[in-house]
């Protein structure tokens, strides 16, 4: 085939394009009123303007096509107009299809996509009517299939338009530098707009769902069948060569389509389990655009209160800066601007308090600073300030360690004077010095303490383990009588055995 | 219960000091700073003291503390930018970069890269007045990248941004780009200026300059004190020292009568100690950190300042040469070559240490700079050689 060809579609990106598609507009709407000729007098009683700019125009289109010119066999009534080739101008069969495809061109440009509330319910109509049909034992063809036909048209232009509808959405709130009043003004009405239609596709989707239920439970299939049936009769003549019936395999092919139809219709109004209707989609999707609208509003408004000045405050220093004489300036203007600047404070080692000066003195005459002497020195220190002295302890440790060898070697001593070899009679101790003495009252305390009423002999270990005594009284009214530098103390008389724990030989033998 | 409620209020005020401190030393701070939590704590008693003492503005909310410091003393040159890194001040570039960032994250999404900010940079150094000034970026050298990095860093140092993805260094390179959150809050506390320097039309600097620090004038005898008592407090509290020479009748009227009142009250918050002196006074810190240039401080440069303080100091009422101290730090480098840092020994590296010396000790207002001469202030005599004196052991 040879390339299609585009001439006549060269007017519009021709200089003085307007004109031209004026012109060519003229002529359209001559067609529709059934006038097919048309004088260049009368383009322009149409679309005013120059006469000879028009002629011009109109001899350029009849070059690419669009126009087709036959001579003007008329009366004349002037000389000039005798002498001037005279054309009838009408459209070709090319021109035509061109403006078509322009206007349709133009059409799907300028629509808004807009959601259709009645769509809606001419839908649930011609579902009732379809209902009603369904019921019937041999419904008429004819009203089936229009019926049909008439919701297929306007569920067509529903979903066509809810496509529409949901990019023109993204469109409004994606915009970025929008006309703030026109934004406005399309927000309330959008805003509207939505709460109504959210409101019809819930009351009108749920009744079309439930129709769809209906009808699917009597039989939806009959319908459809009858529907492809009547097609299939309108489409194929006769019986074919190969002696299949084309009707047949019309009817088959009309079914299948008409099946894929209903599918499609129902997946928009009814929920699967997975898989929620086209209806429902497109209400969270409106539902959700009402937020994000005022999203939208707020970003605006932000970007009202406020922001834009500060913004221009930063320009403005930025010409400040720039402006500034010196570099020193700059510093300056820097702090007063931003006022973020640390404070800024001398050391203070000499204690005020401590060593007052009175506030007349010059500072001069003033004690100065203590600086470390090694800072002068070498430009360090270790660390900043007067380091604390280090208090020295080891006179104190000494005194301790000595004083714990001192009673270890005390309480050694009383231990060795009080162990006895074998049981003892008090009174057999003798002579104790103080520290055994008070050894040995601490062990007696033990002792007795551990005996229960009626015990003659107990024997008790020290809390520290170290040694044990075995107390046995003796009741021969005996009084003994342990003498010490203190004085002397008395007692009733009683045997007693004092094991040191802590000497190896009497471990083994206990053990 | 009295020891208890004594050690109640004593930990109280230690902590309302820390908050102080803590906002004096960096005006905002973000809800990460570990101090955060104790100035929120505090927030009333912190702003009732500032606001009525200094006149300064404490803004808190959950994500920034902000202390709107006005500067006391509009002259002071020593309080630049500076490089995080480097520590070097900003020059014009980087500041007029700093302000076109700030302009564009202001209109910019809750995210940015360094290269879309740097395409919005480029975009506000076309400004006519600004090619007429003479800044120039466009992005093309690698100096211009990386006076940009250098840009960011400080933002993301103040939190204005926080990293999320990437580095600045890879953007300098040119061999990848680095993501960021913008903080509005942070953004949108960030001018201190009573007014908006937008709504200011005046052309010059200097007029540019008081009208963006303008206060309306007091029309009260209190309002007039009030006004003297905030701008004596601002200059105690964030100043080294103040000299009574550099104040006019009225506020010196006002310091003779009030400075015990005044010093105390700084005393009380920030645990400052004022030295008061026949001169002025100095705010000293018994703490060693509420400061951003410590003195004495180890280290060749804090060394070298400390040995040309106490040389000056020698001579109170003299103006000293450049030349002169340069060749007093050539010597004393000679002196202490085995402690002093390799190359600050060098020949030449004197002129360089003086120069970082003087910047010291003039930021600490110990000294003055004219035409290439250096006058010792009252205050530098704190650094002189004390007579050696003989401690005794206790």
């Amino acid at each position: 085939m040879s390339e299609v060809d585009f001439r006549p579609f060269a007017h519009l990106s021709a200089p003085n394009a307007e004109l031209y598609r004026r012109i060519m507009g003229s002529f359209v709407r001559a067609k529709l009123r059934f006038i097919v000729h048309l004088r260049p007098e009368d383009v322009h009683e149409v679309i005013g303007g120059d006469l000879p700019s028009i002629v011009d125009a109109l001899s350029r289109l009849v070059d690419w096509g669009n126009l087709r010119a036959d001579p003007d066999t008329s009366r004349v009534t002037t000389v000039e107009d005798f002498h001037r080739a005279r054309f009838l101008y009408q459209l070709t069969h090319a021109g035509e299809a061109a403006e078509q495809a322009l206007a349709s061109y133009d059409e799907a440009l300028g629509r808004r996509g807009a959601l259709q509330a009645v769509a809606l319910t001419d839908i649930a109509t011609q579902l009732r009517a379809l209902l009603e049909l369904v019921h019937q034992d041999d419904p008429d063809p004819a009203k089936v299939h229009l019926s049909l036909r008439s919701l297929v048209d306007r569920f067509t232009d529903l979903a066509d338009n809810a496509q529409a509808f949901m990019s023109s959405l993204q469109r409004t709130i994606d915009l970025h530098d929008a006309d703030l009043d026109a934004f406005r003004a399309y927000k309330d009405r959008l805003i509207d707009y939505l709460e109504r239609f959210i409101k019809d596709l819930v009351a009108t989707g749920g009744e079309i769902a439930a129709l769809v239920g209906d009808i699917e439970e009597v039989g939806v299939a009959r319908l459809l069948d009858v529907a492809a049936e009547r097609e299939a009769a309108d489409a194929a003549p006769g019986v074919g060569e190969d002696g299949d019936d084309p009707r047949q395999v019309e009817f088959e092919r009309g079914r299948l389509r008409w099946q894929d139809r209903w599918r499609g219709f129902r997946g928009w109004f009814v929920s699967e389990p997975q898989h929620p209707s086209q209806a429902k989609l497109l209400r969270a999707r409106a539902r959700t655009a009402i937020p994000q609208l005022l999203q939208v509003v707020a970003t605006l408004n932000e970007r009202r209160a406020g922001r834009s000045d500060r913004s221009a405050d930063f320009r403005s220093l930025a010409r400040w800066f720039a402006q500034a004489p010196r570099e020193e300036d700059m510093h300056r203007l820097w702090r007063a601007a931003f006022g973020l600047s640390p404070s800024r404070h001398l050391v203070a080692e000499n204690d005020e308090a401590d060593n007052p000066v009175p506030a007349n003195t010059p500072w001069a005459q003033a004690p100065p600073l203590e600086i470390s002497p090694r800072l002068r020195k070498t430009g360090s220190y270790e660390r900043r300030g007067k380091p604390n002295r280090v208090v020295d302890r080891s006179a104190q440790r000494q005194y301790l360690a000595e004083f714990a060898a001192k009673e270890a070697a005390e309480t050694a001593a009383a231990r060795r004077a009080l162990v006895t070899e074998h049981p003892t009679r008090l009174t057999d101790l003798g002579e104790l010095d103080p520290a055994a003495f008070r050894l040995f009252l601490h062990l007696l305390g033990d002792a007795l303490a551990a005996r229960a009423p009626g015990q003659r002999t107990v024997m008790t270990t020290t809390t520290d383990g170290t040694m044990t005594i075995r107390l046995t009284s003796l009741d021969d009214g005996r009084k003994a009588e342990i003498h010490t530098p203190q004085g002397v103390f008395r007692g009733p008389d009683h045997l007693v055995e004092i094991i040191d724990l802590t000497v190896e030989e009497h471990v083994e033998q206990s053990a | 219960m009295s020891a208890l409620g004594d050690a109640m209020s004593a930990s109280r005020s230690d902590e309302i000091r820390r908050a102080a401190r803590a906002l004096l030393r960096r005006p905002l701070l973000r809800a990460t700073d570990p101090a955060f939590v104790l100035i929120r704590r505090y927030a009333p008693e912190l702003r009732e003291w500032f606001d009525r003492n200094t006149g300064w503005r404490l803004h808190i909310d959950s994500e920034v503390a902000r202390l709107v410091k006005q500067p006391a003393d509009t002259t002071d040159t020593t309080h630049p930018a500076r490089d995080v890194r480097s520590k070097q001040p900003f020059g014009r570039r980087r500041y007029v970069l700093t302000c076109l960032a700030l302009a564009a994250l202001e209109r910019a999404d809750a995210q940015i890269t360094l290269g879309r900010l740097a395409e919005q940079v480029v975009l506000g150094a076309a400004d006519p007045e600004l090619v007429t000034a003479g800044v120039e970026f466009t992005l093309s050298s690698r100096a211009e990248r990386s006076d940009l990095a250098t840009v960011v860093r400080l933002l993301l140092d103040l939190g204005v941004l926080t990293r999320v993805a990437g580095d600045e260094e890879a953007f300098v390179k040119d061999t990848g780009d680095a993501l960021y959150d913008v903080r509005r809050r942070v953004l949108s506390a960030l001018l201190a200026a009573p007014r908006g320097p937008s709504t200011v039309t005046a052309e010059g600097f200097e007029d540019r300059l008081a009208a963006l620090l303008y206060e309306i004038p007091p029309t009260t005898d209190d309002l007039r004190n009030q006004r003297i008592r905030h701008r004596l407090t601002r200059r105690l509290l964030d100043g080294p020292v103040l000299y009574y020479e550099g104040l006019d009748d009225a506020e010196r009227a006002y310091l003779t009568s009030q400075r015990a009142a005044i010093t105390t009250r700084i005393t009380e918050l920030t645990g400052l100690v004022a030295e008061a002196r026949a001169e002025g006074i100095a705010m000293v810190d018994p703490f060693d950190d509420l400061t951003d240039v410590r003195m004495p401080e180890s280290g060749t440069e804090g060394h070298a300042t400390l040995l040309l303080a106490e040389h000056l100091a020698q001579h109170p009422n003299r103006a000293l040469s450049l030349e002169e101290l340069h060749r007093y730090l050539r010597r004393k480098a000679d002196e202490h070559r085995t402690y002093w840092r390799r190359n600050a020994t060098d020949p030449g590296a004197e002129v360089e240490l003086t120069e970082n010396a003087l910047g010291r000790l003039e930021a600490l207002r110990l000294v003055d700079r004219a035409d290439g001469f250096v006058t010792a202030l009252p205050a530098l005599s704190r650094y002189a050689l004390a007579d050696p004196t003989l401690q005794e052991a206790k």
